[in-house]
């Protein structure tokens, strides 16, 4: 007996791995997909029924082998998860969910480190505390910046109030350097989203922003008294509040001023008219219809 | 004002970080939504694409009245309250029966909706078979060449494989290709609409083959659903491709000097530099030899010079010897 005879009856126990196609498949492996665009049986589909099942069944199968074999082509390895084939980078385009993240913008000290060439250097997390012998973590809890309770013993300048708590000054001067931070790291993040809108290219406006909408909000707040702000105390450098008082047009009039003003109307609708302008501000009219 | 969030404990600072822009996304996550009336058929179907696409999907038990198609906001706010970007939205009315409408977004703005009617379908508990594991990536197949031609199955094609392709992996276990979806774009109708989109949905049994690869056989599992196709919206231009737009960090950089050639062969081009012609090794001669420089020399140019130049004037000699040698 010839060993491709044993072979061949060897092969003869399974079914084939093989499918025949008019026209090859393409793949996606990287989304595990395969796209077939051979004709369909359409006589089967038309006539409803069963067969359908069948016939979308064997067809799946086909293409599902042949995707199979596809990934089995690809480099395959053992893990301790279990075997594991390589898949591709996917072809076909599918739409991101959000948009790409934009570089976030610098704040003023990157800025300036940036300016100077200060890089940043990597700093061990706890120093040597020559004291105590002791090692302490550089910031944070018991960390070695910590000057509130030490050193306990403060020595005085000639210039300073020995009745004067000083243990309650030192602690009054860390919050304030506490705060002064806050602040500064605030105004980062404001600089940031507005250089994130469509005005602010700089972000050195930002400040000029804040300005600008707390007088707005000043402003509606005098306004809204009965007095309409007449009798509010002053605040240094406030700007002064244009007032609305609207004039209106005498109700009886030179005939020919009035007659001027009516043709001068008329003149421009009919000019944007013939232009094709829209002349009406039609959010304007809507609220005035809905209002009667 | 600029009012910037601004997270109270880090639970939540890490919570607003997994929803932010990132350059590689998360895997899309769907919401599942029953619109105020709805049918049997229409509620079976969300209930198993779901059931398909759990782990990545959120599921609304309450009706909303939500007509996608005319109002996008309540959409919108879903997605953004969510974060996801895919999204099923089950509806019944007399005009559109059985309607189901498959859709995403981008930047939590409605992106492409395909409606989809459903004419028949068999759930997953009718089959009643065992059943895949969840989070499972399946198989997907798209059988019928209208799939490259009508526009519309083409973005249903799209959405199906965005739908359901779940977490891009590099890497994938051959034990844990368990399902086909398999879909098929059936033939025309008389009047040139879309014919009826049958999916359908089966389990994989891996069979001896004799060979490496294994035989396939397939097990229907359930939902089968045969589809009419309704109304589609499509993205617009610039949206579009502000989605599909890749980021710097994940293009691909293009390899210099290295080629492919018909069959696959890798070509590379070197460059060698310049050559030194000084130190090019030529014919020894006995006449070209550095002589030592010494007094009984004769000559008194070199005798007059240092070593240094004596030797700068040896290598002259030695170059016009080479172009000689070359003439």
């Amino acid at each position: 007996m010839d060993v491709s005879q044993v072979l061949e009856e060897h092969k003869k126990k399974f079914k084939s791995v093989q499918v025949e196609k008019v026209i090859p498949l393409e793949f996606d492996l990287g989304l595990l997909a395969a796209f077939d665009v051979n004709m369909l049986d359409e006589e089967v589909l038309r006539k409803g029924g069963n067969n359908v099942n069948e016939y979308l069944k064997s067809i799946s199968r086909d293409n599902a082998q042949l995707l199979m074999n596809q990934i089995m082509e690809q480099p395959i390895e053992a893990t301790e998860e279990g075997v594991m084939a390589q898949l591709p980078v996917p072809e076909t385009v599918l739409p991101r969910e959000k948009p790409i993240p934009k570089e976030k913008p610098m704040t003023r000290w990157e800025k300036f480190a940036k300016l100077k060439g200060i890089k940043k250097q990597k700093q061990s997390r706890m120093v040597y505390d020559e004291e105590t012998g002791e090692y302490r973590p550089r910031w944070g809890y018991k960390g070695a910046n910590n000057t509130d309770q030490e050193p306990w013993l403060i020595e005085l300048g000639g210039n300073d109030d020995p009745m004067e708590d000083q243990y309650a000054k030192r602690r009054e001067e860390k919050k304030d350097r506490v705060a002064k931070n806050q602040r500064r790291q605030q105004r980062n993040v404001e600089e940031a989203a507005y250089k994130s809108t469509k005005k602010g290219q700089t972000g050195d406006d930002a400040r000029n922003l804040r300005k600008q909408e707390l007088q707005k909000k000043l402003a509606q707040s005098k306004f809204s008294t009965a007095s309409m702000g007449k009798f509010d105390d002053k605040m240094k450098g406030e700007p002064k509040i244009k007032s609305g008082k609207r004039k209106h047009d005498p109700t009886v009039m030179d005939a020919k001023e009035e007659k001027m003003r009516s043709k001068d109307l008329l003149n421009r609708v009919n000019r944007a008219s013939e232009a094709g302008k829209n002349i009406v501000n039609t959010r304007k009219a809507q609220k005035t219809l809905k209002k009667d | 004002m600029l009012r910037v969030t601004k997270p109270r404990n880090a639970r939540s600072k890490r919570a607003m970080k997994e929803r932010e822009a990132k350059v590689v996304e998360n895997p899309k996550t769907a919401i599942f939504i029953r619109g105020s009336q709805t049918s049997q058929a229409v509620l079976d179907a969300m209930r198993d694409l779901y059931s398909l696409k759990r782990a990545n999907a959120v599921n609304f038990n309450k009706k909303n009245a939500i007509h996608p198609f005319d109002d996008e906001t309540t959409l919108e706010f879903f997605s953004r309250k969510n974060d996801t970007s895919l999204f099923a939205v089950a509806l019944h009315s007399k005009k559109r029966p059985n309607n189901l409408i498959l859709g995403r977004t981008f930047d939590h703005q409605v992106l492409d909706m395909i409606e989809l009617g459903i004419e028949k379908i068999k759930t997953i508990k009718e089959f009643g078979t065992r059943t895949c594991g969840v989070g499972i990536k399946p198989l997907m197949i798209f059988n019928g060449e209208a799939f490259g031609q009508n526009e519309d199955l083409e973005k249903l094609k799209n959405v199906l494989l965005d739908f359901f392709h779940g977490e891009t992996s590099e890497k994938i276990s051959l034990e844990g290709l368990e399902y086909v979806i398999s879909v098929t774009a059936g033939p025309q109708e008389a009047n040139g609409n879309v014919g009826k989109i049958y999916f359908r949905t089966y389990l994989v049994n891996k069979k001896k083959s004799g060979v490496r690869q294994p035989r396939i056989e397939l097990e229907e599992m359930g939902p089968s659903i045969d589809f009419a196709l309704r109304r589609t919206r499509h993205a617009s231009d610039e949206m579009w491709k502000q989605a599909t737009r890749v980021p710097k960090e994940l293009r691909v950089k293009k390899v210099k000097n290295i080629s492919y050639d018909g069959m696959g062969d890798k070509m590379g081009r070197i460059h060698l530099g310049r050559q030194d012609l000084d130190k090019i090794q030529t014919r020894k001669v006995k006449a070209l030899k550095n002589k030592r420089p010494s007094e009984d020399d004769g000559d008194d140019q070199f005798g007059s010079a240092s070593q240094g130049s004596s030797k700068a004037a040896n290598r002259k000699k030695l170059k016009e010897a080479i172009t000689i040698d070359n003439v």
